[in-house]
């Protein structure tokens, strides 16, 4: 069965069959209690641990007590940031940026409301980190930082190791989180190497061909940290909570295949990546690509197309089988547009009409060329209909054309 | 979020983008009557023209015969749109007949909208009322003399709190101002906000908490957050002997500006003084030197030595 062409892969990744495979055990013949006495139980919890010395060794050969095992990435930033909160009362500042996840960034909003300083860090228009601004924000309260290593939306890396170097050689007892969700089993982190200034970094599964259901929290050995789920003695008392044999496992698998296959997956995702964005940035005028001048993930595009809405762009790209999405104020449920999008300054008249593609190992280079056939009809046919466009000239109405000069745009 | 659109709702719309016979899309020139709603920065807006049939004597009798609109926006508010020029076209109405229109016709008309896309029936109905005052300015009609209020409570835009009664948060905001609600009971019983899955009433940013930014928050029991020591004091200023932060800061300026610049400058490369903390230096390298692997060793050579000789031996100097 052809399934449709899937270019959200920031929002989830199809399992890899071979990760059902590693799975399917432990639903059929191994579904004991990792806890129990006996002796096929002793075979899940044996499954567990050497899960957990693969991931060890995926994230730089890190200890295996090292790593819990949570229910999903939302749970283990939570879990990271109030654990930390919880365990250093004597400190009230907390340190993160303007681009992050809601699973940290409505957290820090959480903790103004309990009556912490929370500051968010700027970026600018290119989505960079303004690193003066950070290293002013540091203070002798601070208690912890939390950062995001790539961003969801626009795929900009965050200079995490260098980030978290400067935290530790001003104080060493500022806790640094960083939310890895969309890059670990993307780009090689070495949490013994290049991010050993790290305290604790969040992942979850299904943004790497696991299931979702499933994420981890790595918690290097000394951090203050108190348990965000309280109630039993798994994860040595740091994480409550009969843990998901198959899902644990699943997620080792994942990360194995990721090692196996990481250079040649990524350097096809980039190509295939960047023949997306030449192509129609060459056929559609009046677009921008978000973060585009900056380091980012070789999966991702984020572009914004001028002067019209993107869940119209989404329904019609959903009309023929092609699934991405969208910053736009009506496709996050809130009716606000992207918090990432506003923070860089993007105009609105882009902000409104950003789409995200985001491709996997799985994206052929059929289903690209079939998107690039595609988009720039469903664009034209939705400009058509937009009271700020000219379709005689194919350029936004003289009128309008100052929308879009709040900050910097190339020629279309 | 998923698309839960009515039939009528989506074909009016792949109409419409396919551009089919039939629809309403464009813009009527020398228009007897136009109207506009919404902005680009709130994400939806929209351009609606009508042309009449003019009556000799009675502008009152006028008849609407020809209805276009342009819209920026989603799926629903395209829909929206074109609903409304086949509900005016249809009706065979005047344009007094056109101006009762409600929104909720609109939505009927496309078989239910979700409820968080109300608001695009909303904005079709502000623009075609805008476009029928329009078209009363160029005609003479009085309309304040026929009873017509033409200062309309706007609908606020925001996130929505309450998804039960589609309630946004500016809306509660003022609300709980005007009414000087100070409780959730207080906010059901005034505006039904919460009285459904009640679910809004203890989340980040729910109810409480916009009642906790209005009002501030009721006195701490325990009498509130004790001011502890704080912990690790390595970034706590040190000034040494006589010089206050202000003279440090200078004397370590002047170092980097008349040593360490001038020689860096040799090879092409330069530093930017960031911050300074305490005894902490923070710089940056620039030129060539940002991207020359011996940075980090020019760094503590150079740098941090230069200041710990000539300015304080305490100094530590951290790249960014």
């Amino acid at each position: 069965m052809k399934g449709p062409t899937y270019l959200d892969n920031n929002a989830t990744t199809r399992v890899a069959p071979e990760v059902v495979e590693a799975m399917r055990p432990f639903f059929e013949d191994l579904y004991f209690n990792p806890s129990s006495m006996y002796e096929p139980a002793q075979q899940a919890h044996n499954a567990i641990e050497e899960a957990r010395r693969t991931v060890a060794e995926a994230l730089g050969g890190v200890r295996p007590q090292e790593i819990l095992f949570t229910g999903c990435a939302t749970e283990s930033n939570n879990a990271a940031i109030f654990g930390t909160i919880a365990a250093n009362p004597a400190r009230r500042h907390v340190i993160t940026t303007c681009v992050e996840h809601p699973t940290v960034f409505e957290v820090g909003r959480e903790l103004q409301r309990r009556e912490f300083e929370v500051d968010f860090i700027p970026v600018d228009t290119s989505g960079r980190l303004d690193m003066g601004a950070y290293v002013r924000a540091l203070r002798p309260d601070t208690l912890m930082v939390s950062l995001m290593h790539a961003n969801n939306e626009t795929g900009v890396i965050f200079p995490v190791a260098d980030l978290a170097r400067i935290t530790k050689e001003t104080d060493p007892s500022i806790i640094v989180h960083t939310d890895a969700t969309q890059t670990v089993g993307k780009i090689e982190l070495n949490l013994e190497g290049a991010f050993k200034h790290v305290d604790l970094l969040s992942f979850s599964g299904h943004k790497l061909h696991a299931p979702k259901g499933i994420g981890a929290l790595f918690m290097r050995r000394g951090t203050p940290c108190r348990p965000f789920l309280i109630g039993g003695h798994q994860e040595e008392g740091r994480r409550a909570g009969t843990e998901n044999v198959a899902f644990i496992v699943g997620l080792a698998k994942a990360l194995e295949l990721a090692a196996e296959n990481h250079d040649t997956d990524q350097e096809r995702i980039r190509r295939l990546r960047d023949k997306l964005q030449k192509e129609l940035t060459n056929r559609i005028p009046f677009t921008q690509v978000n973060g585009g001048e900056t380091e980012r993930l070789a999966n991702t595009l984020n572009l914004a197309i001028h002067f019209i809405e993107g869940e119209g762009i989404l329904y019609q790209l959903s009309a023929v089988g092609i699934c991405a999405s969208s910053g736009s104020a009506c496709t996050s449920g809130s009716l606000e547009p992207s918090h990432v999008l506003r923070a860089m300054s993007i105009p609105f008249t882009a902000v409104h009409g950003s789409v995200r593609f985001s491709l996997s190992r799985y994206t052929t280079e059929e289903e690209i060329d079939h998107v690039i056939e595609i988009f720039p009809e469903i664009v034209a046919n939705l400009r058509r209909l937009s009271p700020y466009w000219d379709v005689k000239r194919n350029a936004p109405r003289p009128e309008a054309a100052p929308l879009m000069h709040q900050t910097e745009m190339p020629a279309g | 979020m998923t698309w839960n659109y009515s039939e009528k709702t989506t074909q009016l719309f792949m109409d419409a983008v396919q551009g089919k016979p039939g629809t309403h899309l464009g813009e009527i020139e020398n228009p007897d009557g136009i109207g506009e709603h919404g902005s680009i920065a709130c994400g939806d807006a929209l351009r609606f023209s009508f042309r009449v049939e003019r009556h000799p004597e009675d502008p009152l009798l006028d008849k609407i015969v020809e209805a276009r609109y342009l819209t920026f926006g989603c799926t629903s508010a395209i829909a929206a749109s074109e609903a409304m020029c086949r509900l005016v076209e249809e009706g065979d109405l005047s344009p007094m007949q056109a101006l009762s229109i409600t929104n909720q016709d609109i939505v009927n008309y496309l078989g239910g909208l979700p409820q968080a896309k109300v608001h695009c029936s909303v904005m079709g109905a502000e623009a075609l009322e805008a476009a029928v005052f329009d078209w009363a300015r160029k005609r003479n009609v009085p309309l304040s003399s026929l009873g017509i209020d033409i200062r309309k409570e706007e609908q606020e835009e925001g996130r929505l709190v309450c998804s039960c009664f589609g309630l946004t948060e500016p809306y509660l905001r003022r609300k709980i101002k005007e009414l000087e609600l100070r409780t959730i009971t207080e906010i059901i019983g005034a505006v039904k906000a919460g009285g459904g899955c009640m679910s809004c009433h203890h989340t980040p940013g729910g109810l409480q908490d916009l009642l906790d930014e209005t009002w501030g928050r009721p006195a701490d029991k325990f009498g509130g957050m004790v001011n502890l020591p704080v912990a690790g004091q390595t970034a706590t200023p040190a000034t040494k002997g006589e010089r206050t932060p202000f003279r440090f800061a200078k004397d370590v300026e002047r170092v980097i500006d008349d040593v360490v610049r001038p020689h860096l400058a040799k090879d092409g490369g330069d530093l930017e003084l960031i911050d300074i903390k305490g005894t902490v230096v923070y710089c940056r390298f620039l030129g060539d030197c940002a991207t020359c692997a011996g940075s980090s060793r020019t760094l503590k050579t150079l740098v941090e030595h230069s200041l710990r000789t000539q300015v304080d031996e305490k100094i530590r100097v951290i790249g960014v």
